[in-house]
Formats: structure tokens, sequence, C-alpha cells
């Protein structure tokens, strides 16, 4: 544990470390576009570098192991125009592309300049162009007058994703980022981990190009909902005092981005590309309308049915949704586990092509909270014993052909879908974003997620629904 | 003769680089003599002759392979760096077209010193012929049994292969020369880790230039108080000069370290072409300062004497420029190579080398500024010190070099939007 | 590139085992020397054979000037412009060269014959000025002795 100075005053360091990282852990801020603190030290941005004391030089601090005694500078005045210096480097052939570059407001080139150098180029040659606008992958667009070759993207797909995808092309001023021509960055199921660390706006995400400046939208945490490995993540919407008035109502209550919200327990920093499109998922057309086989009827009416369904039912059967949150089958569990046969339902299956399980994030389970229903109620596949009357089916992905003849259905479900308007009583229900609550992942991890939009009026709430579609002995008071 | 000679010292003839003739010459007896040593008594030996890199960099050869740990369970590399990429140099190439079981018979030495049993050696691409002599004499060399499994009826063992690279001067740079054995972009390395604590691959590396592995053989046979005797005390032994440009008689010449560079120059060499004056003399390898001809007037061959006038020794790369010769024209030539061969890794150096060539390219054209030469002086001081390999510095000491010396051509040819002088690169003479 | 895999075999005994990518510019440089260039399934064939990302290989080939991807003229004529060279009328020679070929550097001749490249040096600066015209070094060049030259080549 060697001691070193910044700046004159003592630090504890650890072994293994580098100025850098002592630096950052005890509040002295370095700037660094390259340096990550999960991938390999590449040490080419150059602006890390600060003084070793009583030298009249400067040293990278990414790739400076800490010894006894060292003492460095952080904030001298040669520190400061080195800074000014790189700056002066980086910004050479940077586009000025602030006003339409989707980085704006979350870009370190913009902090850094305004922090570390904010005056003029000292250049009056014109800038150096290159390709704009490539399509890397499908996904993702990328630009290299922008591009500052921190080769940050490089290495997230040499070191964590291992598609060995991207890579750098010609050399000198002319260096290009590409993706290997085989089409392995579109097979990468995580490239999208790229946008994330690109430092500034060369990488960007295709589906969210063009759709809103980041300073009007705010991140609510959530868990993402593609499988049981139940990645934290930020969903970002637009800000209340930023709805757009003009334009679609939908556009205020949808998902415009999803990044990973950083979780050392689950996913660290990285999620999945399924995990980007959330927005297709939790924004599929949605069932709003209550019914009674297929007439329309109102909450109440629908609620007293079922009420009544269940009441007379000599031996129901419950299919609960791995969608659920910990509340919610909690309530049921409280309401009903003495009187339901309850089985655990997988809502998804892994679709054609999807990936199915990797060393990395991806589970082939492809539902958010398995693990907290089957500790409630099991893991027994669905069985319909002789006599089955009547089938609760929470959640989609129920294979409404193989329930019992002559059972009757209550269907609880959010999205439109024909068996909608089959079942005896059908009562709409809210998604997870319009409402907080709890996941346990398959390693037993409880993850917590935040309520962004307000359900549609005329839609329930499944935890307040099952305490009252009980029997009154079974209704909370 | 400009001094002893310990390197070229045979008749070169149509036979000259083959075993047969080498064997003549009393070729593989150092590698007999050192196979009885410990390793690590062969490492004592190099240190005590005082031997420095010729790369360009002149570093104690003795120390840097004394920081390879021995028995230390793992494998040990050797490559020798026969890029010879710095423009003016062409030394190397001698000893691979005309004495390559020296170098192999000294790589072998070498091996065996530092427990290397795969050795490389990285030839530049466009060496074709150097590469086809140097191939054929490391067939030979293992037919005759120096190479493979237990050399000279000992334990030693040792494989060679000749690596060959494809047009990128930073391949000439210990790391990036590394970077490409390794089957991959010639990217230079940032130090920590020094390459003789992980390498190639990871592993313990040394990289030599050839010319300084040609020596090795002959410390052992000498011993390393002979060596010593040959050359003066801060720089030991001699150095192979490549020398052109300007000059008479140019080619190779192995200079005892020590030797007056103006006898070199004009007696040695025969002074410049047509009886022109000489303006000044890039001593080795473009990235080393310009000495002016009242400068090397007092001064020897050799590392104090050199840098005490503010240049280096380099890669004995050494240029003769006459009177008469645009020095802004030249400064663009060598800007446009810089700039050609930045790997591109670093900031400093990808942006500043383009900076600077278009800034040249500029005046050149006749819209250069006079803030121009401030920029030039500014873009050089940025990448002192700052990149990850060398190279950026070097490029900022040519400029500063040529700047300091002769600012007055820049000034010039930005007011009056031409050459002070002819503009023309060739010798005056002609005229 | 498959057929030079036997030759590629015998070449590993003598590199470090284990340490495959080590090959990467040796055999690049064979295939070229076999096909005239590197093509796409060369690649692929490489990068599987050695087993390293095919990145890598499209990343060598890019980085390394003397590496192409595509054909080019039976001659390729390389005329080297650094400093030594420059200052023994490698400029005057460049020109003359495009004159002559009747195309400008970094191209070849619509009837394939010759392609002309500006190189720089070539480490054999004591006999500047000098031409490289595929793997031949041509030394002590001037005007009159490329024009003969490049009459002897077909």
């Amino acid at each position: 544990m060697p001691e070193i100075f910044i700046n004159g005053q003592p630090v504890q360091a650890a072994d293994d470390e580098t100025v850098l990282q002592a630096a950052l852990r005890n509040g002295y801020f370095i700037p660094y576009f390259c340096w990550h603190k999960s991938l390999s030290i590449h040490g080419n941005c150059r602006i890390c570098g600060v003084q070793p004391e009583g030298k009249n030089w400067v040293e990278i601090a990414c790739n400076m192991p800490v010894a006894e005694g060292m003492r460095v500078l952080t904030d001298s005045d040669l520190v400061r125009e080195h800074r000014k210096a790189t700056m002066q480097f980086i910004t050479l052939n940077h586009p000025v592309d602030c006003g339409i570059c989707d980085k704006a407001g979350e870009c370190t080139l913009q902090d850094y300049h305004f922090e570390y150098n904010g005056g003029r180029s000292i250049s009056i040659d014109a800038k150096v162009r290159s390709t704009k606008h490539v399509e890397l992958s499908k996904r993702i667009v990328l630009d290299n007058e922008r591009c500052i070759l921190c080769t940050r993207c490089v290495r997230f797909t040499r070191e964590i994703s291992k598609s060995n995808a991207l890579g750098v092309k010609q050399r000198g001023d002319e260096s290009l980022v590409r993706a290997s021509e085989d089409g392995a960055f579109d097979r990468d199921a995580y490239s999208d981990n790229v946008i994330d660390i690109c430092p500034v706006g060369a990488l960007l995400s295709r589906s969210f190009l063009h759709q809103a400046r980041v300073w009007y939208l705010k991140p609510t945490p959530s868990v993402c909902p593609g499988c049981a490995r139940g990645c934290t993540v930020n969903l970002w919407h637009r800000k209340p005092e930023w709805k757009l008035r003009a334009l679609d109502p939908k556009q205020n209550v949808s998902i415009a981005r999803v990044t990973p919200l950083e979780n050392p327990a689950v996913n660290g920093l990285w999620i999945c590309n399924k995990g980007r499109d959330l927005a297709p998922i939790f924004e599929r057309a949605r069932a709003e309308q209550p019914m009674l086989k297929g007439q329309p009827t109102d909450l109440p009416g629908a609620i007293a049915a079922a009420r009544g369904l269940i009441a007379g039912a000599k031996q129901p059967v419950a299919l609960v949704s791995s969608w659920g949150s910990n509340e919610e089958l909690a309530a049921f569990a409280g309401a009903f586990r003495d009187r339901f046969a309850t089985f655990v339902k997988a809502d998804h299956l892994p679709a054609d092509g999807e990936p199915l399980q990797d060393d990395l994030l991806i589970r082939a389970d492809k539902n958010p909270n398995t693990a907290g229903a089957r500790a409630l109620f099991g893991d027994a596949p669905a069985a319909f014993a002789e006599g089955t009357d009547l089938v609760l089916v929470w959640g989609e992905g129920c294979n409404f052909a193989g329930l019992p003849r002559g059972a009757k259905v209550i269907f609880l479900n959010a999205y439109l879908q024909p068996e909608n308007g089959h079942a005896d009583a059908f009562i709409p229900i809210s998604i997870q974003t319009e409402r907080s609550g709890h996941y346990t992942n398959f390693e037993g991890t409880v993850s917590a997620f935040a309520a962004c939009f307000p359900k549609p009026p005329s839609v329930a709430d499944a935890e307040q629904l099952f305490a009252e579609l009980a029997p009154p002995a079974g209704r909370r008071a | 003769m400009p001094g002893r000679q310990l390197i070229m010292n045979f008749p070169v003839t149509a036979t000259s680089h083959t075993l047969a003739d080498y064997l003549a010459r009393g070729g593989y007896q150092a590698l007999k003599k050192a196979l009885a040593m410990a390793p690590q008594d062969i490492t004592k030996e190099v240190t005590a002759s005082g031997l420095l890199g010729h790369g360009g960099a002149a570093f104690p050869v003795g120390r840097k392979w004394s920081v390879v740990k021995l028995n230390d369970n793992q494998p040990h590399f050797l490559c020798a760096n026969a890029d010879e990429g710095e423009p003016g140099t062409f030394k190397d190439r001698w000893i691979l077209e005309h004495a390559p079981h020296l170098l192999l018979e000294s790589m072998l030495i070498t091996s065996h010193a530092l427990q290397v049993r795969n050795a490389f050696v990285y030839i530049r691409g466009e060496f074709d012929l150097p590469y086809r002599r140097l191939a054929a004499a490391v067939e030979e060399a293992y037919e005759a049994g120096y190479f493979g499994e237990r050399i000279l009826g000992t334990d030693f063992a040792c494989d060679i292969v000749v690596v060959r690279g494809a047009g990128s001067y930073v391949c000439g740079e210990a790391s990036g020369l590394l970077s490409s054995v390794e089957g991959k972009r010639g990217y230079p390395r940032n130090r920590p880790p020094r390459l003789t604590v992980k390498g190639l691959f990871q592993r313990p590396t040394v990289v030599n230039n050839v010319e300084t592995l040609a020596n090795v053989a002959g410390i052992i046979t000498m011993g390393a108080e002979a060596f010593k005797q040959v050359g003066v005390a801060k720089s030991p032994g001699t150095q192979l000069v490549s020398i052109s440009g300007h000059i008479n008689r140019p080619g190779v010449y192995e200079v005892e370290y020590g030797y007056p560079l103006k006898k070199f120059l004009f007696d040695d060499c025969g002074g410049i072409l047509g009886g022109g004056k000489l303006k000044c003399i890039i001593p080795g390898g473009i990235s080393t300062k310009v000495l002016t001809a009242e400068e090397i007037e007092p001064l020897t061959y050799d590392k104090a004497s050199l840098e005490a006038a503010g240049s280096q020794l380099g890669s004995g790369g050494m240029i003769a420029i006459a009177e008469g010769t645009c020095m802004v024209r030249l400064l663009q030539v060598m800007l446009r190579f810089y700039h050609h061969e930045s790997c591109g890794q670093c900031t400093p150096c990808r942006e500043g080398m383009g900076w600077m060539h278009r800034i040249i390219d500029r005046i050149v054209g006749g819209k250069g500024v006079p803030e121009d030469i401030e920029r030039l002086y500014t873009i050089s001081k940025l990448n002192d010190g700052t990149t990850i390999c060398g190279m950026g510095d070097a490029a900022g000491y040519a400029t500063v070099g040529i700047l300091n010396k002769y600012r007055d051509e820049f000034e010039y040819f930005i007011e009056h939007k031409r050459s002070k002088l002819s503009g023309n690169l060739e010798a005056p003479v002609h005229a | 590139m498959k057929h030079l895999i036997p030759e590629f075999e015998k070449w590993k005994k003598r590199f470090p085992p284990g340490f495959d990518s080590a090959m990467v510019m040796l055999c690049v440089r064979r295939i070229q020397d076999d096909r005239g260039f590197v093509a796409d399934s060369d690649i692929d064939g490489l990068a599987g054979y050695l087993g390293v990302p095919r990145m890598q290989i499209e990343e060598v080939l890019s980085y390394y000037t003397q590496f192409r991807r595509r054909p080019i003229g039976r001659w390729h004529v390389q005329a080297c412009r650094n400093v030594t060279c420059s200052m023994r009328s490698a400029e005057k020679l460049i020109d003359h060269l495009a004159r002559k070929i009747g195309v400008a550097p970094g191209n070849t001749t619509p009837d394939g014959r010759f392609t002309l490249s500006t190189v720089e040096c070539l480490g054999s600066c004591g006999t500047a000025p000098v031409v490289m015209i595929n793997d031949t070094y041509h030394e002590n060049m001037s005007i009159e002795k490329l024009d003969e030259l490049l009459e002897g080549l077909k």
C-alpha cells in the first residue's frame, strides 16, 4: 500500500494502481479520454499527463504505476499548458458539429474544451475531412471526423464482447475506425455499448439519431425485462417541463433511449442490444378496454364478473406472469395461494435468431422475474387436473389452445391480442414503466424499477386488482 | 580508412558473404568460446566493453541485457532490428549483404547470454537482396548445425526466423517492431513495462540494432578491454557511417569513434560535389539536429563531442548538404515523410505531423504567414516528450534544428513567396 | 491461399510454439507474391489458419504500404522521394516518370503495364537517386538510364 503525494498531499494508493486510479479514487480529478476503468490501458490521448514533482515534463498518469514516495502535480502551470495543448491537437481537425451532434450535453470533448482550453484554435489551415455517417452496423452510425481515435470501441470488442469486430484501418491522421467486413459487428449482441463509452459524438445510435436533445430527457432507473439477468438500466424520456406540445402526444410518454445503469452486482457497465430496444417492447399496442367475452364493459364490471367466476370455481388454476413484480406476485400469493393451483408461466420465449445464452450477460430465460415467481409458486410445469373449471391467465405467452375445454378464462393482459376478446373476463393491466417494483434475477439479486409514465386510466394495477378479486374472506381490510 | 576497422575488415568479393568465406576469416570461433561461458558472464563482458546501441538511442547494451532475469521459467526473445528506415541510413544493409554470418553468430552468442530459444530478425520489406542474402545465410547456418538443437554439441538450442516488414518507418522503433512481429499493425507501445520485462507477446525481449549485435562476436573474441582500446572513453569501438547527399564519395564507412569529423568528410569522403562548399550536415538520420560547416570544425565523431555541439550520433546516417541548398524545401521533404509515417495512435503526433506538413506546404506554395514559424516551433515543442514513441519528438528536433540555424530562409520564403536560394534541392554546382 | 499451407506448416517449425500470430507478416507477403495481391478469401483463409481475428488481417493489410488488396501493373515503379534522393534529382526523375509512363503517382496505366508510386527512403541513399521496380533496387538512376530500363520492361 504505497503512499504517494498528489499536489503535496499524502494519498494512500493500492499496490497495483496507477496514479490516475489513485487520484480519481481520492477526489483529484485528472482528465482522460482513452482510459476506461473496464478496458486495457492504451495511453494515446495524452491528456492525463501529470508533472512529476521537480521535473519539467509531463507523463501520462493512466500508465504510471504508483511507487512509495512518488510525488506528482496534477494542477501545475506545466500540466495546465499540457492539457490546453492536447485540447488544441484533439480539436485541430474536429468538426464543430455540436449544433447537430447528438452527443452535445454529455460530451467529454465539450466539457474538457471549456475546462482546459476554451480558446480558439491556433491553426489557420482547413480541417482534414473524413467520412461522416458511416454505417458501422445496422444499429450504429460512425462519424470519422468527430472520432478522436481513443480506441475505446475497438478495445471493447476485443476485451468485453470479444467479437473483435472493430479495428483501425490506414494510419496517421487518415486512420479510420472500421468494422470487419464479414459483418461481425452486426452480430455483436453488445455492440451498442460502444455508443456509451465513446467520449465524443463519433458513435451514435441510429434509432436515437436526432430524436431529442439529451438535456430535455431525464433517466428513470429500471430493470430490463429481456431476460433473467435483469440488468439495471436508465430509461430516458422527456422531462415533464420539456414536454412537446405541437407533436404527437405519444412522444411525451415514450422511451427515447435506454442506457446501462452501472451495477457491480449484476451487469457492471454493460447491457446487450436487446436492452436498448425496450421501447418497441413496452410500446406495443395496448389493451385498454375491459371486456366480457368480447363485449366492452367498465373496469368495476369486469372485476365483479371475474370475482364471481373465482368464487364459483371448484378447481381453479392460475398461470402467473414471470413479468410480474415481486410486489404483484406477493399480492397474488396473499390473495389466492390456497385457492388456485398456481404455476409460473414463461411469458416470453426466445425469438427466432435471438442469442440464447452466453458468458457475458444474456440468459436463455427471456423473462425478468421467473426467480421471484418460482420462489412463491415453485417450478412445476403447468398441469390442468381433471375437472379444472377456471383458468386465470396473467400476462402474455399462454397457449390458449392448450387450456381445458369448458374451463372459464379470466385474462389479465396489457397488450392487444385476439384472445383478449375470447376471455370470459378480460381486464387490461399496467406495464412496468407505469409503476414501481422489484424483480429477482436468476442469481437471486433483487433490483428496483421506478415508474416513468402514468398508466392509462382504464387499466388496473395487478397488485391492487388481486385483493379486489379475492373472495371476501381473503380480501384485505 | 577513418580509423581502425572491426567489422568492415575484409575485402568484399562475390563470395565474402558465404559461410565458407566467413569460416575462413575465423567465423563461429567466438560462438564456440561463448558457449563455454555462463550466460551472465557474456553479459558482464558486453557491459564491461561499454558497447552502446547503434540504432539511434546509444543506450548501453549490457545494461539493457541485464534487465532480463535469467532462469525465470518463461520464454525470452531476441529481435535484431534490421528495419533501417531512418532516411540517410543504409549501413545495416552492408552487414546484411556482406557479413550476414557475423550477425547470426553474434545473435547466437546473445541468445545464449539471454537464454533465448527463439530469435528473430525483423528486416524492412523493401530490402530484397539483403533479405535473400540473410535467408541464405540462415539456411547455411542451420545446415552446419549452428541453429537448431544441441548447437556445437552443447545443451544450447536456438531457432531463428527472419520476419519481413512491409513499409512502415515506426516498425524501426523497438516496440513498433515487436507489434509487427506479433502480426499486427506496427504500433509502438507506452513504457512501462519495459520490453526487457514484457516485450514480444508480453515476454522479456531484447531488441538490438543489427550493427550493435554485429559487435558482439568481436567483443567475445578480443575481450572487453581490447574493445575499449578502440574509439574513445565515452564511445568505445566504431560506427558504420552511411554518408550521402552532396558528397563526392557516398557510401558506408567504418569510422573509429574519436576520428575528426571534418577529416572524414573532406579526406575520406572526398568533400562536396563539384568542389562546392559545405553548408551543413545532418549527422545521424534526419531526426538529429543539423550542424553547420562552422560548428563541425572542431568536432570528433563520437557521442560526447556531438552532444556538446547540440546534436547526436543518431543512426549514423550522415547527409552532407552543399551551400546554396534551400533548407525550407529540405524541411518540407522531411515533414512530408513524418506525416506519411505517423502511426496515428497518439494525439500530438497524429495531428501535429499533418499540421506541420500543411504549414510548410503552404509556405513553399507562397501562402505562408509570419506566424507560421512560431506555429512550427510550438507544434515541435508540444511533441517533445509527450508522445508514445520518439517519432513526434524527432520531427520536432529536425524542425527546431533547421529553424534555429536557418530562420532567415523561412522568413524570406514567407515574405517573398519563393526560396532565398535556388529552391532546387540538387547541388547548385550543376547550375 | 490453401495451397500455401504446406509451406506455412514448414515455417512453423522454427517459430516459437503457441505464437502463430507471428507468422502473419510472412504469410501475407507469400500470399501476395503468389496471387499478386491479397484477396478477400485469402483474408478468411489466413485468419482461420492462424486462429487470429479477421479484423487483425484487415488492419494489417491497410496499415502497411507494401500490402495491397487489388492487382497492380506488371511493373511497379517505386521512386524514392525522400531527403537524399531529392538532393540528387529525384524530383526531376519523378516528374519525368509521370510524363513518360503517362500516369500520376498512385496510378496504373490502362494497359496494366506500369504502376507508378512514390515511396519513402529505401535505405540506399549512397546510390541516390533510387528507383525500385518490383523487388529490385535500381541505383544511381538518371533520366537516360530510366528510359532505357523502362524500354526493356514489357
